[in-house]
């Protein structure tokens, strides 16, 4: 410790005696069944099934990819923006495969960070975990702008005009709703999130097959043929690096895989499935939308392009079918967020990394107001720059960096696999998969604007630096 | 001994009557603290706070039932949803009854419902494990519609009781609804006992039939479960093809 006479005020007295927390992660004391954990204490049940893992899967990343990049992206890389979108989903399937062997040998909460504090020890985890409590924020940040975006087009749709200014106040106050309703909610907003996901799927697929049949000239007049590449292939990679936001919610399966039922068959199953459904939606919106419009007109359109191929192809009636997704995608993607935030910042706080009251759930919601509090500030500030690329990419770079580190703690526990490691999923393409999984994630950041890669940076050497100063005595690796 | 699982939502200062503890003298009772958790927070968190407060009002309850000389002992389950603990832990403990806490004195008449599809054997080993040789009077109602279907149902059952040494009277209500049959009969009793039915049409719109039974009532309503096609061999199997 920094400051000795801290520990003695009750400042975070704990934070030495957590390498071995609460006893929760010796093994004598746990008993995984497909149904429950058994602890010393009590039994905690596994809730979650297969469909409510895809809906978590799906209904935080189909947000993102859908109804904000298609536009930028196309703008960027031409229609080889459907090309960007593959690469992405390639990487995200890397990476989600390791993720599901480790998910499926350490059912816990935390996601993640869990894997890689146990695998890589404590540094590399509080690095992680921290970071990826602030790429969740600007994550969900990310997703109110876009959503300022749909709320301006649905009021100008119905006849209210209102000024571009107006973005970020309705974003912000979303936000601020969101965080609300999250700290005092008590409905059941997982039935909630499943029925948004599968009206959005049925959307995207009427919406998708329409244009499909346009695009390939089965309907309507045939669209002038367009260059594939016309920038060249590097504005494919960086645009691959910029819409890779669009897959960050795989990950966040694995946050709540404590509480998923079977999460040795289902893991995997959700994690794979929702970056295989979403990957296939992606690269066919961005082949339809580019083919409605050229790609220059496209990026003239900017955030909410979608909403005029809507137009194009089914008239006002697409156009506000589109709306009405883009409003209910991007609110579904950020309140998807926020949660992972809080379990997110649970995960660390568990471990001593930052202060336990961080975590602490207050019995009349039975929420943790505290960590709802600590995605919701700071979602507010990033929301307020109004800044999409930058957000997404910095949102990027943080997950990236947990997807690459998570590669390498796969590689580390298989070379010297410890007793408890006993996954019931194991990587197939050993040890191809995981090396290109991290190669991919790391590659990925090179690709990025300065601007992104040095906010990333800033934050990492940040947590890096609250990690010597406040978490140095805690010791978890190996430990589970 | 009669298993029987007893919910109590324990942080939200659920407790057990006194009658019911009373009445669960003879009987194995595993009292059942659960808490609901919102999907907000990971039930591993709440029982990191809460878990410590919930064992110790779950330690007394089970103490209660002890000290009126059952075998007792207590799960704690923390979830988001308490339907599925409830019937995980009764499936893993094979248990023949769940109840609800409900209010009551000392119970000294019990109503016995045969109406529908259920297990009348394991309804009457039941009731004979927790009503044989004490002060407890027992009425066994049916409705007149199953009656007509299934003459001497009832008669069978109270005789057997009888043998038993408990003290029954045999009852069959007209009346429109098995619901209302069952409700109408209540005043009076301190307690219910009824079978687990299978799901229906309505059970799934209007909710679980013994559900709205404890609705209707104030008193404890004791579910004695459907056999478990996969464990024990139910105490002289009957009438219900299972």
């Amino acid at each position: 410790m920094t400051e000795p006479g801290r520990d003695a005020t009750g400042g975070s007295p704990e934070s030495t005696e957590e390498s071995a927390p609460h006893g929760e992660t010796d093994p004598d004391d746990v008993a995984e069944t497909d149904e429950a954990t058994y602890t010393k204490e009590g039994e905690l049940e596994r809730t979650i099934g297969l469909t409510g893992g895809l809906s978590i899967g799906i209904g935080t990343m189909i947000g993102a990819g859908i109804f904000v990049f298609p536009g930028i992206a196309a703008g960027e890389a031409g229609p080889a923006a459907a090309a960007s979108f593959a690469i992405g989903a390639v990487v995200a399937l890397l990476v989600a495969l390791p993720a599901s062997e480790l998910g499926t040998a350490m059912p816990r909460s935390g996601g993640g960070y869990y894997f890689i504090s146990r695998g890589l020890g404590t540094l590399a985890g509080s690095v992680v975990g921290l970071s990826l409590w602030l790429g969740l924020v600007f994550a969900s940040a990310f997703y109110l702008v876009g959503f300022g975006y749909y709320a301006i087009d649905s009021l100008a749709e119905v006849g209210i005009v209102v000024d571009a200014a107006f973005v970020v106040p309705i974003a912000l106050l979303f936000g601020a709703g969101l965080t609300v309703l999250n700290v005092t909610g008590t409905e059941n907003a997982a039935k909630l999130q499943n029925g948004v996901v599968a009206l959005l799927l049925s959307l995207l697929v009427v919406f998708l097959g329409a244009g499909i049949a346009d695009a390939v000239g089965l309907t309507g007049q045939s669209s002038p043929p367009e260059t594939f590449a016309p920038f060249g292939t590097l504005p494919i990679v960086t645009t691959a690096a910029l819409v890779f936001t669009s897959y960050l919610g795989f990950a966040q399966v694995a946050t709540v895989a404590g509480e998923m039922k079977a999460p040795g068959r289902n893991l995997p199953l959700a994690m794979v499935g929702s970056v295989v459904i979403v990957g296939v939606l992606y690269v066919v919106t961005v082949f339809v939308a580019t083919s409605a419009f050229g790609s220059n007109r496209l990026a003239t359109l900017g955030e909410t392009a979608m909403v005029e191929v809507g137009r194009h192809y089914l008239g006002a009636a697409g156009a506000i079918a589109i709306l009405f997704g883009g409003l209910l995608a991007t609110v579904s993607s950020a309140n998807a967020s926020i949660l992972s935030t809080s379990r997110a910042v649970y995960a660390v706080s568990r471990d001593g990394v930052i202060p336990e009251w961080a975590s602490r759930i207050n019995l009349r919601f039975g929420t943790p107001h505290v960590a709802l509090g600590l995605a919701g500030g700071p979602i507010l500030l990033l929301t307020a720059t109004g800044q999409v690329t930058v957000l997404a990419e910095v949102a990027s770079f943080l997950h990236l960096v947990m997807y690459g580190l998570l590669c390498v703690a796969l590689l580390a526990l298989r070379r010297n696999e410890p007793d408890w490691y006993d996954p019931s999923f194991r990587v197939p393409g050993y040890p191809a998969v995981p090396v290109l999984g991290a190669i991919g994630s790391f590659g990925m950041i090179a690709f990025m604007q300065l601007a992104s890669q040095l906010i990333g940076l800033g934050i990492m050497l940040a947590t890096a630096g609250w990690y010597g100063y406040y978490a140095r005595d805690v010791e978890l690796k190996g430990v589970l | 001994m009669a298993r029987v699982v007893v919910p109590v939502e324990v942080l939200e200062g659920e407790t057990v009557s006194a009658g019911l503890v009373g009445l669960l003298a003879p009987a194995d009772v595993t009292v059942l603290g659960y808490h609901v958790v919102p999907e907000q927070t990971t039930p591993e968190q709440m029982q990191a706070q809460f878990g410590e407060r919930a064992t110790e009002a779950l330690e007394d309850l089970t103490e209660e039932f002890r000290s009126a000389g059952a075998t007792a002992d207590y799960r704690l389950v923390f979830t988001h949803d308490r339907d599925q603990s409830v019937e995980r832990i009764v499936d893993e403990l094979a248990a023949d009854a769940v109840t609800t806490t409900g209010t009551t004195g000392t119970v000294e008449r019990l109503l016995v419902s045969l109406t529908g599809d259920v297990a009348v054997g394991r309804i009457t080993a039941f009731v004979e494990s927790i009503a044989a040789n004490r002060p407890i009077e027992v009425t066994l109602l049916a409705a007149t519609a199953e009656e007509a279907a299934d003459p001497g149902r009832i008669d069978a059952a109270a005789e057997a009781l009888a043998a038993a040494d408990v003290d029954v009277v045999a009852v069959t209500a007209v009346d429109d609804s098995p619901l209302n049959a069952l409700v109408d009969a209540v005043p009076g009793h301190d307690a219910i006992v009824m079978g687990e039915r299978a799901p229906s049409l309505s059970s799934i719109l209007l909710g679980d039939f013994s559900e709205r039974v404890a609705a209707a009532t104030v008193g404890p309503v004791l579910v004695v479960q459907a056999p478990d096609p996969d464990s024990e061999v139910g105490p002289a199997d009957d009438d219900s093809p299972e």
